[in-house]
This record gives structure tokens, C-alpha cells and sequence, in this order.
């Protein structure tokens, strides 16, 4: 077996076409897609750099005075009435936006600039602002009054744009989106304060926290990997080839090794392989491109589980293909793997594009590619490292590897008599 | 302690090996003759259980080895017609690759390289990469890589096609060697007569897939017992004259080559007078006559009515 590894790797390190096709490519093309398509994934929070005009055209201390003159006047306990005056000074929405736009993760990323509505419209023109953000007349008091007494009308933010379809603008309305969400969200807990239920309610905050996004360099780095990896499968049946046809297979077969034995070291040797490009492609990703927080012990362990299975798949694949190739004795099935079989399963499991927007059917097909199930495991992690989220995926790919291998050694010429 | 039993290979339009039966036995050297095509390189691997037969056996010391092919491959070294190494490998590496298939390691693996590599000169070039090697010295590491797990007997498919005087006369003079010196059993394919007559003590002749005869070189070259070759020698080709001497009463075979004829006729038949008389006629000089005792190659002429190499 070790004969076998050992020279199936060194044949590998001598063929360097092979070697650019299964680590320079994925890498170059990581670089070029991670650079050029930065911006499109909601991650990359350099790239979308903003500077935000906020126009506050009503009287937010007024506003809240008069809210409190309100509630006194309700003629609740006094415990109460003092509770809800607090509330209706803390949660002023405006406050709230400016804190969320300037929050530690947004800082980098948005100025915030107090303007007149004339100014802003000004900015805006002359595009020194990317945006800008109003609170009309009445939204202080509409989202108080939402908030604190339930009453239906909230307040509508206005938000302006200098570029409707810029990738900052998505940003922007997400935030935003959030916003609301959260000042709706708040408002529930207000309205709940002095009720006894409250510490529940709060449990579900977590539940709302927001996911982290994704960057398109870690994007890159997952989806070219696991599309280069399944390369690593026609360069084993390329070789199986080549040692048929230069009958060395037949020297192999005159040394009565078991025959299986030649099938599993090609298996394993893909393995191996697949295994040293997925290290070196993570590894570089995170060292270049900070791609990943290289110091995560944690997060680099669910890395290598799901790497490990992908890589056994792989290997278990490239049997197969080993098997019929034999069994054909043509090239053909690693000419036509590696000549568009590899890219249709890269397109359907995700490498190039995030499939939300794709047909049912396709996702459901890229799920069950060894690539596409690896994909989804990866990003999953990366969202949320939860070991429980990588089953599903991880169990897919080990379904299709049983299947891929069974099917090798039904395939497998079993050249042990005189066959 | 090597035959085979009527060994027949049908492929689909073709009868490639046709009722072939041929025995090997201990220490012996034999050749195993034929024109491209005639069925010996389907032959060889049926008989070193790469290929199953249609019909027919192989037996090894009277067991036949269709069914359990190991002791056959364990006993056996294939010099195979192809170059059947990793080119990107050096002689080194393959060598090493296929020792270790052989259960080979540490010492005595390094030993068994070192062996081989004296035994076909290349020792001091094992270093380089297989593709980088004349087509002499890749036949050279070809065979070394049989002989790496001590086979008792050697199957070689035309081991010599395709290289360097140098290279052939080191590999035959190899092979040679093994079989006096150390008493390997040896089978040796080719279409070459002269090294057949050298290396072997018997000849099996094979046409179109049938063995067509076999016996000791004495034996083969028995058949033209009651004949002798007649080599005339001109100072230019005359087709004509030629042709008119190739239909003398008593001619059995006539060949020409550029300035020269070929004639074999039984023993006792006056050419001499008639080829003079004829030469005269066509203006055509005699430069020499040339009378010999007949060569494989004649036998084979004589056998089929074709030349060994076209
Ligand atoms: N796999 C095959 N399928 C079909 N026909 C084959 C196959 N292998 C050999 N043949 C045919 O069988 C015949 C014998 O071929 P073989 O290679 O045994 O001849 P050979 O004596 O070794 O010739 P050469 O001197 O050219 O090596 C040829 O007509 C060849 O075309
Ligand atoms: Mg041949």
C-alpha cells in the first residue's frame, strides 16, 4: 500500500500541469473573483465605506416632553407612570438609529453627519454623502407611541440614495431594516416592562441576533475548493489510465498484489491529496486575504472535520472513476470529468454563485453533489460553528461517497485470475 | 515445466493464437519465432496469465495456472514488447516501486536494485528519469524490472525491437549470460533470426497464429537437409535476368535484393552452367556465387513462401 501512495504522489509532484490545474488555478482564481467581486456579499465591509447624512426634521425633545406630559396626565401608579416616562426618554428611536449606525461593527464603515434637508440634498447632489437618512416631522412621537402605548401608526424612516443600485445601498436598507425591526422589537419589551413575563420575552433576544456575513474572499475560497478538489479525481483516473496503457497495470497485476489494493491506494492517494489543497488553499486564503480569523481553534477544527469528509468523498469518487476507466480502458471518463462534469456540479452546488435565487430543482441537486453539500457545510460553520448544523450536510456527502464506492467495486476489474 | 495445451485466442474477426502447444523446460533457452502478427505477443500473455484463453491451458510443473495465477506470476519475469515503466520515474524509482511490490524492503531491496542495474549495465545512469533514456537503455530497465524478484523463468516479448547495436548486444549477451551462467529458463520472442539462432537451444516458428514448426536449430535446419542457398552476386540488378533464373527447373524459392539473387534448390542441381549461360545472355556480370548452408530465415521462406521482415 505504501509502495502505491508513495509513488502515486510523486507521480503527481512530476506533473506539473496537474499540480497548477489542482492548487495554482483555485488559488488565482480565489484572488481574482475575491477582488473583483468584493462588494456583492454583504461581508466585505471595507469595500462599502459610506458616509450617511441623518436629517431630523421634528423635535425629538419635544417630542418626548410632550409624550411625558401625556402620561402623567393618564393617571396611572405612580410606579408605573415613572416607568413609562423613563422608557419614552431611553428608547428614543433617533438615539437608538445613531447608536446602531455607529455601533463598534459599523463604525469603520459609516460617517454619520448631522444636516438640515437642504444641506443633505446639497451633499448628496455633489455626492460628498452616499445616502442620506430622514426622520420626518412626527417620527420620535409616532415610534414612541408605537412603541410604548401599541398604538398602529409607527414612524417611516426616509431613506435617499445617491446609487439605488449599489451593493451599499442593500447594506444600508438592511440596516435599516434592522432598525425597525428592532425598534418594533423594543417596543414589544416596553409595553411588557412591568409585566412579570418580561425576563421570558428577553430569552428570545438571542434569537434575533444578526448572522455574520459572509466575505466573497471566504466565498472564493469554499467555492473554488471545493470545485478544484473534484479535479484531484480525473488527475487519479488519468494516471490508472496511463498505467494501462503503458502497461505498467499489467507489471502491477504480475506482482499478484491484491487487486483491491490498487483501488483503495488510488482512493486514498486522493484522499491525501484533496487534503493537502484544501490546507494549503484555507491556509493561504487566511494568511493573504484574511479570509479567515487564522487563530481560531475552534473554528479551524469544524474546518478540517468537514474538509476530512469532503476529502474522503473525493476519494472515494475518484475510485469510481478509476474503476470505469479501467473498465473502458479509455481516458474518456477523466477527459469529460474534468472537461465540464466538474463545472456543471461547481454551478449547480454554489461555487460560482449563491443559488437562492435558482430554480428548486437545481438547489436540491447541488445539495446532494459531494462539492455543493461540502459548500453548504462550510458556510454553515462559518455562520454559525455549531457542530449540530453540520450533520445534514456532512451526511449527504457520506451517503453519496458509500454510493460512489459501492458502485467502484461493482465496477472494478478484478484482475486476480487470468482475467 | 512450463506448456501450454492447445492455447487458442479468438478475438472477434481474428484467430490470434490458433491450437498452440509448446513446452519450456528447465534451464532451456527457447525462441519463440514469428513474422508482426503472427500471434506471439497474445501468446506470451495468456502464457504469463494477463489474458485468458478461448480455449486450451497453461500449466506450471503439470498444474494449470487459468484459475490460480499466483505461483505462475510468483515464478514468472515478463519482459513485456512495450516499455512498461513510469516515465517520470527514474530507473531508480521504478525499480524500487516494483521491488516493493514484490514484498521487498530496507537492504535487501537496495541490493536487488543495485543487482539489476549492474546486470543491464546502467548503474551509473539510474538517477534519470525513464523518458529521458535512449529507447536502448528504457529496453535495459525493462528488463531489469522483471528480473527484480528472481524469476526462474523469463518471458521476453521482442526485447530488442526499435534499438542501438550497442544496447542489443549488451541486452543478448545479458540474457545469455542468465541463462548458462545462473540457469534461467528463458522463452525469447522475436522476428529476428540471428538472435534466435544465437541465444536459443529451440525454435518454435509461428504463422498467423499456428505454430508451423519446431524443433532444435539442427532440426529446423533439417528441413532444408536436401537443399542448399545459393547467393549470386551481380554488378547491377537485372530484373529480367532475375526472374528467368528464378524459373529454372529444380528453383524452389528465389529472392532478390538490389544487385543480388537468392536461390534455394535441392542439393545436386546444376545451376552453375544455366545461371553462367543466362548471365551471358542478359550482359550481366557474375561478381560472386556464394553457396550456403541454409538459416532459419530460409526455413522460415521455406515454410511460408514469405520473408520474416518485410
Ligand atoms: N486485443 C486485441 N483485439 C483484437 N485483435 C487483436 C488484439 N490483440 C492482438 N490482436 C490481433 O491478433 C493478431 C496477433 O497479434 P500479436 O500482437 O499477438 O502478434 P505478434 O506476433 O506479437 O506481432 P508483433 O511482432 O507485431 O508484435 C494480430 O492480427 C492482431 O491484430
Ligand atoms: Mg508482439
Amino acid at each position: 500500500m505504501g509502495a502505491f501512495l508513495i509513488k502515486d504522489i510523486m507521480l503527481l509532484l512530476r506533473d506539473r500541469s496537474e499540480l497548477l490545474i489542482l492548487l495554482a488555478m483555485p488559488f488565482l482564481l480565489i484572488a481574482i473573483l475575491g477582488f473583483s467581486l468584493r462588494g456583492i456579499f454583504s461581508g466585505d465591509l471595507e469595500a462599502l465605506e459610506m458616509d450617511i447624512a441623518l436629517v431630523s426634521q421634528g423635535d425629538e425633545a419635544q417630542a418626548v416632553a410632550s409624550l411625558q406630559n401625556e402620561i402623567e396626565e393618564m393617571g396611572l401608579p405612580p410606579g408605573e407612570t415613572q416607568a413609562l416616562k423613563q422608557a419614552a426618554e431611553s428608547a428614543s428611536p433617533q438615539t437608538m438609529l445613531v447608536s446602531l449606525l455607529e455601533d463598534e461593527s459599523l463604525s469603520e464603515l459609516v460617517t454619520i453627519e448631522r444636516m438640515s434637508r437642504a444641506e443633505a440634498q446639497e451633499s448628496l447632489d455633489e455626492e460628498t454623502v452616499d445616502a442620506v437618512i430622514t426622520l420626518p416631522q412626527g417620527f420620535t412621537e409616532d415610534s414612541l407611541r408605537n412603541m410604548l402605548f401599541g398604538e398602529s401608526k409607527s414612524g417611516e424612516l426616509e431613506l435617499l440614495v445617491a446609487d439605488l443600485s449599489s451593493p451599499q445601498t442593500d447594506v444600508l436598507k438592511s440596516i435599516l431594516n434592522e432598525f425597525v425591526r428592532t425598534v418594533n422589537f423594543e417596543a414589544s419589551i416596553s409595553r411588557l416592562s412591568g409585566q412579570q413575563s418580561a425576563t421570558e420575552v428577553f430569552g428570545g433576544i438571542e434569537t434575533i441576533t444578526a448572522r455574520q456575513p459572509i466575505t466573497s474572499f471566504q466565498y472564493y475560497t469554499i467555492g473554488m475548493a471545493v470545485m478544484f478538489v473534484l479535479f484531484v479525481g480525473s488527475t487519479i483516473a488519468g494516471q490508472a489510465n496511463l498505467e494501462q496503457k503503458q502497461m505498467v497495470f499489467d507489471r502491477i497485476r504480475l506482482s499478484n498484489r491484491p487487486p483491491l489494493l490498487y483501488l483503495s491506494s488510488k482512493a486514498i492517494a486522493a484522499a491525501a491529496i484533496v487534503s493537502v489543497q484544501l490546507t494549503l488553499l484555507f491556509g493561504l486564503s487566511a494568511l493573504l486575504f484574511q479570509a479567515f480569523a487564522a487563530d481560531s481553534w475552534a473554528f479551524w477544527s469544524g474546518i478540517a472535520i468537514i474538509s476530512i469528509v469532503l476529502a474522503l468523498s473525493v476519494g472515494c469518487l475518484a475510485a469510481l472513476m478509476v474503476a470505469i476507466t479501467l473498465r473502458l480502458e479509455s481516458d474518456a471518463v477523466p477527459a469529460i470529468f474534468s472537461g465540464g462534469v466538474i463545472s456543471l456540479m461547481a454551478f449547480v452546488g454554489g461555487s460560482f454563485m449563491p443559488l437562492d435565487g435558482m430554480p428548486e430543482m437545481l438547489r436540491a441537486i447541488g445539495n446532494w453533489t459531494p462539492n455543493g453539500a461540502a459548500l453548504s457545510a462550510y458556510f454553515s460553520w462559518l455562520l454559525e460553528p455549531e457542530l449540530g448544523q453540520l450533520t445534514g450536510p456532512l451526511l449527504r456527502i457520506a451517503v453519496v461517497a458509500v454510493i460512489f464506492l459501492l458502485l467502484a467495486l461493482a465496477i472494478f476489474p478484478r484482475k486476480g485470475g487470468a482475467a | 515445466m512450463l506448456e501450454t495445451q492447445q492455447l487458442t485466442k479468438k478475438f472477434k474477426d481474428t484467430i490470434a493464437v490458433d491450437d498452440v502447444s509448446l513446452v519450456l523446460r528447465q534451464g532451456e533457452s527457447v525462441g519463440l519465432l514469428g513474422p508482426n502478427g503472427a500471434g506471439k505477443s497474445t501468446a506470451i500473455a495468456m502464457i504469463s496469465t494477463l489474458m485468458k484463453p478461448s480455449s486450451g491451458d497453461v500449466k506450471l510443473n503439470g498444474k494449470s495456472v487459468l484459475k490460480k495465477p499466483g505461483e505462475m506470476r510468483r515464478v514468472l519475469g515478463v519482459v513485456p514488447q512495450k516499455i512498461a515503466l513510469y516515465e517520470e520515474l527514474s530507473a531508480y524509482e521504478n525499480l524500487k516501486f516494483f521491488g516493493r511490490l514484490y514484498g521487498l524492503s530496507g537492504n535487501e531491496l537496495e541490493q536487488r536494485i543495485d543487482y539489476v542495474l549492474e546486470l543491464v549495465g546502467l548503474a551509473d545512469r539510474k538517477k534519470e528519469l525513464v523518458k529521458n533514456y535512449s529507447g536502448g537503455m528504457q529496453r535495459r530497465v525493462n528488463l531489469a524490472a522483471a528480473m527484480m524478484h528472481e524469476p526462474e523463468v523469463l518471458i521476453m516479448d521482442e526485447p530488442t525491437v526499435g534499438i542501438d547495436p550497442q544496447s542489443r548486444n549488451h541486452l543478448l549477451e545479458t540474457i545469455r549470460k542468465l541463462n548458462q551462467d545462473e540457469g534461467m529458463t528463458v522463452l525469447y520472442t522475436s522476428h529476428y533470426m540471428e538472435e534466435v539462432e544465437k541465444l536459443c537451444d529451440r525454435v518454435y516458428i509461428m504463422d498467423h497464429g499456428k505454430v508451423i514448426a519446431e524443433g532444435t536449430k539442427e532440426e529446423l535446419k533439417a528441413i532444408l537437409s536436401d537443399q542448399e542457398t545459393v547467393l549470386i552476386d551481380f554488378d547491377q540488378n537485372y530484373p529480367e535476368l532475375f526472374t528467368k533464373l528464378s524459373e529454372i527447373e529444380g528453383v524452389q524459392q528465389a529472392t532478390a535484393e538490389e544487385h543480388s539473387l537468392k536461390l534455394i534448390i535441392p542439393k545436386g542441381t546444376r545451376l552453375l552452367a544455366a545461371l553462367f549461360h543466362e548471365a551471358e545472355r542478359y550482359g550481366a556480370q557474375v561478381v560472386n556465387v556464394n553457396v550456403q548452408t541454409p538459416t532459419l530465415e530460409d526455413v522460415f521462406l521455406r515454410l511460408t513462401g514469405r520473408k520474416l521482415r518485410d
